[in-house]
């Protein structure tokens, strides 16, 4: 008896560590960690052993956090279903490519020819391809048809314009738009940036001229490409996913997965402004009315970034800066800033309550 | 030294079917257009075609209607850049023209190629096939990065005249001509064109002027229902027991909150100013909470938490007959120093 209290208070701990290490600061960190520790040691994670180690372990460990009625009432709402089988379907594409991609490192540097040599890209449409769409045609049909009877799509009440749901979620592909318009003002959030990542991946081609890594795997040859590709869809469109789905509770609060939805969990979270920080507690005086004058640490501040990240990045980029010319650098280093402003925002925001950089309402232009 | 079939000249004879299967295997000599196919201008050069003898050849022998034809000149070469298949064929001493000897030469090199099983026994087939199976890849990328040498510009700056004609070259010389013969072509086309785009903008506008306004128009409800927007909400004496920071979610589904501010009796709108959803009042913390992003407001409708950039809005409220009514018409906005002004709020 006193053993399975012992195991159950240990298990409690756990589950608590594991709630901690979800706070959205921790977990993006994490996050962010894991993948370099990845990108680092592409090759010997990529391995059949240790990728399907690590399968195994994330298998087990989703088998016992069942055993928790929060976690299960999380994971096995209708609408989150698809989400876990996209971490498992990204995971294992990933793992696809970074495997090809080890190898063929491996072989350029043996200097033996890469696995794609002499491959045909064509296949002929009767037979092959006819064949291969009619089986993926009835397989996924029948998926569908079984994942239709085996959980029913939620239906709720009728719609009441002045009644949201608690908490309202967008549809799970634009869980990430929403995450990011708790940091930014809906102009921003709703149309700049996301009309921004568009013109960033029509301007890729022009930014990228590197014609290495077309046609096959790599990911010698092509490091800040790949990285930069993954730093944006990884952590920035589906680990905000998932902090939708699994982390943003009731409120909007970030729960933990195995916390209780409590709708009356007290959250203060009280916004500080840059302008309070300087004009108020560092220099202690009145906040000036004019909102240029009243905005400009944290203008200064953003313009800093902007201006002086380009500069600083040259230490890093500085044969890329000669290769690339002075347009396409700065396009580069802009689009680039700009995606790291986004985990730099949310970060700030969780850990200092931060409001707005810039918080100039009279224009809309809150950063 | 050995002797080595060169090709100095090829071009192409009637009966092209576009088939891709040249330019596949010779991509700088020959390229296929929509009706025929071409020699590129570098490849009418001796020059240029003779290191791509291998290639001529490759393309000629996978033409499926043989109509690849060229020339050829056996020269003398170092031994180690003598190729063993061309050379086998290459007996014959000076030029010549091939066309003739070409099929038994494809027969021979098919039977001892393992050539795919399908189309063995058509020769046609089974270059087609070849060509369509043995593209892409990093081959074709490799040769999509080789160069192309500097004699194209030198061939593309030659008046057409003095190049053979092949397909493009006779379509050019025959727009040279036709410029010739007739002087004012060019004046003319530019004034029908111009009398076209008049005619289009002028129509363009006859149409506007006629029927946008009905377009408009039908763009428009026929009716158009808007509710009074003045709600009553009780009698004033009901609000005289509220105290400071308190709330009454009584009209909410008229999208009202009556709170009081200080001895102020106020009535709030309940959109949110972030992005428009409806906020909960939490009375354990005292607050209104955005369920779609966060968004927190205190009891009197100043934002504290979350995105939102400004306070919720106030409706007009006025008494009248004892009645308190709130006109959703007029707002106050706090960040316009509007809260203050008559009509934003009642003493109580």
């Amino acid at each position: 008896m006193d053993a399975l209290l012992a195991a159950d208070s240990a298990m409690d701990s756990v589950k608590h560590f594991v709630n901690v290490l979800c706070e959205p600061h921790w977990f993006l960190i994490i996050s962010v960690v894991a993948l370099i520790v990845f990108l680092l040691g592409y090759r010997w994670f990529t391995k059949p052993v240790v990728a399907g180690a690590i399968a195994a372990l994330g298998t087990l460990a989703f088998i016992v956090s069942c055993q928790d009625p929060n976690f299960v009432k999380i994971v096995q709402k209708a609408d989150n279903v698809p989400i876990v089988i996209m971490i498992v379907v990204v995971s294992y594409v990933l793992w696809l490519a970074f495997r090809q991609a080890a190898i063929n490192d491996k072989r350029l540097e043996e200097g033996k020819p890469l696995l794609e040599a002499g491959a045909d890209d064509k296949v002929l449409v009767w037979p092959d391809l006819v064949y291969i769409e009619l089986i993926a045609l009835v397989i996924c049909t029948a998926a569908l048809i079984v994942w239709a009877i085996m959980l029913p799509a939620p239906l709720e009440q009728p719609a009441d314009p002045n009644v949201a749901p608690n908490p309202a979620k967008a549809p799970w592909y634009f869980l990430g738009l929403q995450e990011m318009l708790v940091y930014f003002d809906p102009w921003l959030a709703g149309v700049v940036f996301p009309g921004l990542i568009i013109v960033g991946l029509i301007a890729i081609p022009y930014i990228d001229k590197n014609p290495r890594g077309n046609g096959y795997y790599t990911f010698k040859e092509r490091p800040f490409a790949i990285s930069t590709f993954l730093f944006g869809f990884v952590i920035l469109w589906v680990v905000l996913i998932v902090f939708g789905t699994f982390l943003r509770g009731p409120n909007w609060n970030f729960f933990g997965p195995f916390e209780f939805w409590d709708h009356n969990r007290p959250a203060a979270l009280l916004n500080r402004e840059p302008r309070d920080m300087f004009w108020i507690e560092f220099l202690q005086r009145p906040i000036p009315g004019n909102y240029i004058l009243r905005e400009l640490p944290g203008i200064l501040l953003l313009g800093g970034y902007f201006l002086g990240g380009p500069i600083i990045l040259l230490v890093f980029f500085r044969r890329m800066y000669r290769q690339m010319g002075f347009l396409r650098y700065s396009v580069m280093s802009f689009l680039l800033l700009t995606m790291l402003l986004m985990p730099i925002k949310m970060v700030l925001r969780w850990t200092l309550n931060l409001h707005y950089i810039v918080g100039i309402t009279e224009w809309f232009l809150n950063v | 030294m050995a002797s080595k079939e060169l090709v100095t000249k090829v071009w192409i004879e009637e009966g092209c079917i576009v088939c891709d299967a040249c330019e596949t295997a010779a991509p700088t000599v020959f390229e296929v257009q929509e009706e025929t196919c071409v020699i590129r201008p570098a490849a009418l050069q001796e020059d240029f075609n003779k290191p791509l003898t291998q290639e001529i050849f490759d393309a000629a022998e996978e033409c499926p209607v043989d109509v690849i034809k060229f020339d050829t000149v056996t020269e003398e070469v170092p031994d180690d850049q003598v190729d063993p298949a061309p050379a086998a064929a290459g007996e014959e001493p000076q030029t010549r023209p091939k066309a003739e000897q070409k099929p038994a030469e494809v027969a021979s090199k098919k039977a001892d190629a393992p050539a795919s099983t399908a189309g063995e026994s058509d020769p046609a087939i089974a270059a087609l096939l070849k060509a369509a199976t043995s593209r892409g890849g990093t081959a074709g990328i490799r040769r999509k990065e080789q160069e192309i040498p500097a004699g194209v510009e030198a061939v593309r700056r030659k008046d057409p005249r003095e190049l053979p004609p092949d397909a493009r070259q006779a379509k050019i010389l025959e727009a040279a001509r036709k410029a010739k013969k007739d002087p004012d072509a060019n004046r003319r086309s530019m004034l029908s064109g111009a009398a076209l785009t008049v005619g289009w903008c002028a129509f363009g506008t006859g149409l506007g002027v006629s029927v946008g306004p009905a377009m408009a128009r039908f763009l428009m409800p026929n009716v158009l229902e808007e509710p009074d927007p003045r709600v009553r909400v009780g009698k004033l004496q009901q609000y005289a027991e509220m105290t400071h920071g308190d709330v009454n979610e009584d009209f909410k589904p008229q999208g009202i909150w009556m709170i009081r501010d200080g001895n102020r009796l106020a009535a709030l709108n309940i959109i949110c100013t972030h992005l428009g959803c409806i906020p909960n009042w939490l009375v354990n913390d005292r607050k209104f909470k955005c369920p779609c992003h966060g968004s927190g407001y205190k009891p009197d409708g100043i934002n504290f938490e979350g995105p939102t950039p400004r306070p919720l809005e106030r409706f007009r409220v006025f008494v009248d007959a004892g009645i308190v009514i709130v006109d959703k018409s007029k707002k106050y906005q706090y960040e316009l120093g509007q809260w203050d002004q008559p009509g934003s709020y009642l003493e109580v």
